[in-house]
């Protein structure tokens, strides 16, 4: 039986959770600025910033949640260690989450139910990612060897089990994008989902011109100001490119799906690029924030996960929130004219094309997601008006908590309702509601 | 901090010295003062010696926090600020008219005093002089001073106290014939296993290629049973781990007592001053010894408001 949670469980929740800031550092591109930061000096750097913000020197929150996707096996600690080398109290307990891309809005939805279920009063959700200090592992044949070895108890032994080793078994193994279970790189996924949508080219630069556009316009009025902090040299996202046009965009080559019989669409420009960075979301009860006399942005009302079947399905690897968001507005009894923001992860163009054409396409939302009809179009006015992550950049974990609380400060600005769709790796995705406060 | 030699003369540099040509200059001057045994200490060259506009190189900022093992954040660590300085005081004791011997001189403690955090960002002047010529019982003592200034406002100051052993001056005060007390190891709270090779890293990140601390060859030299640690890497450590993130003024001191052979192991005890109910995590007294000769290698505090 499929699992339809109804509104008397999530959407009516005992206490509020309210989103009270949240801060990040600015996004680098891939061997950059942050080339040498690991994902616990982002992470601590990201709550630096939001321990000065707040005024949480020496506070013991309720809990820290946070994560990075791709994570050395030394960092298993990673979100506690962090704690320990910022200025929050030592007290403060904290742990790792890992969703995917969907790892910092999922670390949102945790902490934010704990905090309506009465069990914590405040929370810091968040996540780090780092395309440059990638772990790097060992062969699987090297790997083997030196385990074996560790447990060798005789010089005899020792050599026997050296004299296995290969020379190839000396290559390390950088870790990459490709699906484990079909061997394809997400990109490629997508590019099979941009095709089957049949979405042009020119709508994708025109999506990823507009992320741009928004990103910039966002920064030259300042609204990052009390939600990023520098580092490491870096002002603003070193992805931001604010003079791109759709012009530029057209002349940039094709890099995914060009083996497929339609025409290869998907290029470096809107695709997004292998990034560095770290954001962090403080979250509180409201008795909390009006306690410690901080502000309330907007509240988090509610949220669902979906994952489809993209290895024998015939559903794409990103589609999952496709799938999520009808469950999640059904219980909370709502459609797209309720909302006033829509924040859509932009891991590619094509991702927000398809699954905007999937919730208009009547005979897919009825074949597929089992609705009467279609479930609407998004006014385009209100999709990503912050710029996304064609523009900011995609740092993996990171983007939950960019996201959530560029969202939060936009409903504290402009009041309304705000919809968050994250898709992941694994053919999984987050849905997530938040509201202004009045 | 005052000045005791009279108007000290403000020796102008033009950029911070390289430490390794400073070292170069300082084992050519004791090669020739080994040659010509030339006088006895008397008294400090009545100079400071200043550097303005000094930019903090973030890469080089970076290597420093990991090889602590601290975050790579931007706020300077407090004796990132000194390992910044140090080549200005440095330049004040390569000086001709310096009266001790640079090279070999044994590190005794550090004080300093930080009136509030400093980021990569900002640009830093710097001044340092020698104070305080004085009797040891087992040479001649001196204290270096280092200050930092940013936009003409005073953030950081450093004394440095060094000894020059077997430099004997007037008036040095006998050994004391007291049995010190001996050392009780506290309860230990953790341990630093320090590589072979952390003399040379260090140097690599701080600039400091002093011989003492780069190889066994080198350090006997000088004197010593074979490479030790930087102390400033040792109190760059304790300070990181006392106060991993501070915010607002800090103040460490640390002295030196045994040298920490490399490779080799430390042990410590990181722990609140007892009876310090008011203001529990202002202060932390640490204590690092080597658990198998039950000697202390040094002991400190930093305090954090």
């Amino acid at each position: 039986m499929a699992d339809q949670a109804g509104a008397q469980n999530a959407a009516q929740s005992p206490r509020t959770a309210v989103v009270i800031g949240g801060n990040r550092i600015p996004f680098a591109r891939a061997g950059g600025a942050y080339a040498y930061s690991s994902n616990r000096d982002m992470l601590i750097a990201a709550l630096d910033g939001l321990v000065a913000r707040f005024g949480l020197q020496g506070e013991r929150i309720g809990e820290v949640a946070a994560g990075a996707v791709l994570k050395h096996s030394r960092d298993f600690n990673l979100t506690r260690e962090a704690v320990l080398g910022s200025a929050l109290s030592p007290e403060t307990p904290a742990y790792d989450l890992q969703q995917a891309c969907a790892t910092g809005l999922e670390t949102v939805v945790g902490l934010s139910n704990k905090i309506k279920l009465g069990q914590i009063e405040s929370g810091i959700a968040g996540g780090v990612d780092s395309a440059s200090d990638a772990p790097i592992a060992v062969s699987e044949g090297l790997r083997r060897v030196l385990l074996d070895l560790s447990r060798a108890r005789t010089t005899q032994q020792k050599i026997r089990i050296l004299s296995t080793l290969r020379p190839k078994d000396l290559s390390p193994n950088a870790p990459g994008t490709g699906e484990p279970r079909t061997g394809l790189s997400m990109g490629e996924h997508q590019a099979i989902t941009t095709a089957a949508w049949q979405i042009t080219r020119e709508a994708q630069d025109e999506l990823a011109y507009r992320s741009h556009q928004n990103l910039a316009a966002a920064y030259d009025r300042g609204f990052f100001a009390d939600l990023l902090t520098p580092y490491r040299g870096l002002m603003r996202d070193a992805n931001l490119r604010a003079d791109t046009s759709p012009e530029k965009l057209a002349t940039l080559k094709p890099v995914f799906g060009k083996g497929l019989d339609s025409p290869a669409t998907m290029t470096a420009g809107n695709s997004t690029p292998l990034t560095d960075g770290a954001a962090v979301v403080l979250l509180g009860s409201e008795d909390y924030a009006r306690a410690n006399n901080l502000p309330m942005l907007a509240n988090v009302v509610d949220a669902e996960a979906a994952a489809v079947d993209f290895v024998q399905g015939d559903e794409g690897l990103l589609m999952a929130p496709v799938h999520a968001l009808p469950r999640l507005l059904k219980r909370n009894g709502l459609t797209f004219a309720d909302f006033d923001f829509f924040e859509i992860h932009e891991a590619f163009a094509g991702t927000v094309l398809s699954s905007l054409a999937a919730w208009e396409d009547e005979e897919y939302c009825r074949r597929v997601l089992g609705l009467d009809g279609a479930l609407g179009s998004i006014d385009r006015s209100k999709l990503n008006v912050n710029g996304s992550s064609l523009a900011a950049g995609h740092p993996f974990a990171a983007t939950g908590g960019r996201i959530v609380a560029s969202l939060a400060k936009t409903l504290s600005e402009q009041g309304g309702r705000g919809l968050i769709s994250v898709c992941a790796a694994g053919g999984q995705g987050v849905v997530a509601i938040l509201e202004a406060r009045n | 901090m005052s000045q005791e030699n009279g108007p000290a003369h403000l020796v102008q540099l033009e950029a911070v010295p390289a430490l390794a040509g400073l070292y170069r200059r300082a084992v050519r001057t004791t090669v020739s003062r080994r040659v010509t045994r030339k006088g006895r200490p008397s008294v400090l060259p009545a100079v400071r010696h200043r550097v303005g506009g000094v930019r903090v190189e973030l890469p080089a900022l970076t290597r420093f926090q990991h090889l602590l093992g601290s975050a790579a954040r931007d706020q300077l660590p407090s004796a990132y600020l000194h390992t910044v300085a140090f080549p200005v005081a440095m330049s004040v004791l390569a000086r001709p008219d310096f009266p001790l011997p640079l090279l070999g001189m044994v590190h005794l403690s550090n004080e300093v005093r930080q009136e509030r955090q400093v980021v990569a960002s900002e640009t830093l002047d710097v001044v340092a002089w020698s104070e305080s010529l004085r009797p040891h019982p087992a040479g001649t003592q001196v204290d270096l001073v280092t200050e930092i200034a940013v936009d003409g406002q005073r953030v950081w100051s450093g004394r440095s106290v060094y000894l020059a052993r077997g430099i004997r001056s007037e008036g040095a005060p006998e050994r004391s014939s007291v049995e010190r007390p001996a050392f009780v190891p506290p309860v230990p709270t953790g341990r630093w296993r320090l590589d072979a090779d952390l003399g040379r890293r260090y140097a690599a990140v701080s600039g400091d290629w002093n011989p003492l601390h780069l190889s066994g060859p080198s350090a006997r030299m000088l004197g010593m049973k074979g490479a030790i640690a930087h102390g400033m890497y040792l109190a760059a450590r304790m300070v990181d781990e006392a106060v991993p993130a501070p915010s607002g003024a800090l103040s460490w001191r640390v002295d030196f007592a045994t040298p920490v052979q490399l490779p080799g192991t430390v042990t410590l005890c990181f722990a609140s001053p007892a009876g310090g109910d008011a203001a529990p995590r202002s202060r932390i007294d640490v204590v690092g010894w080597d658990a198998k000769r039950r000697r202390p290698h040094f002991t400190g505090w930093v305090g954090a408001e």
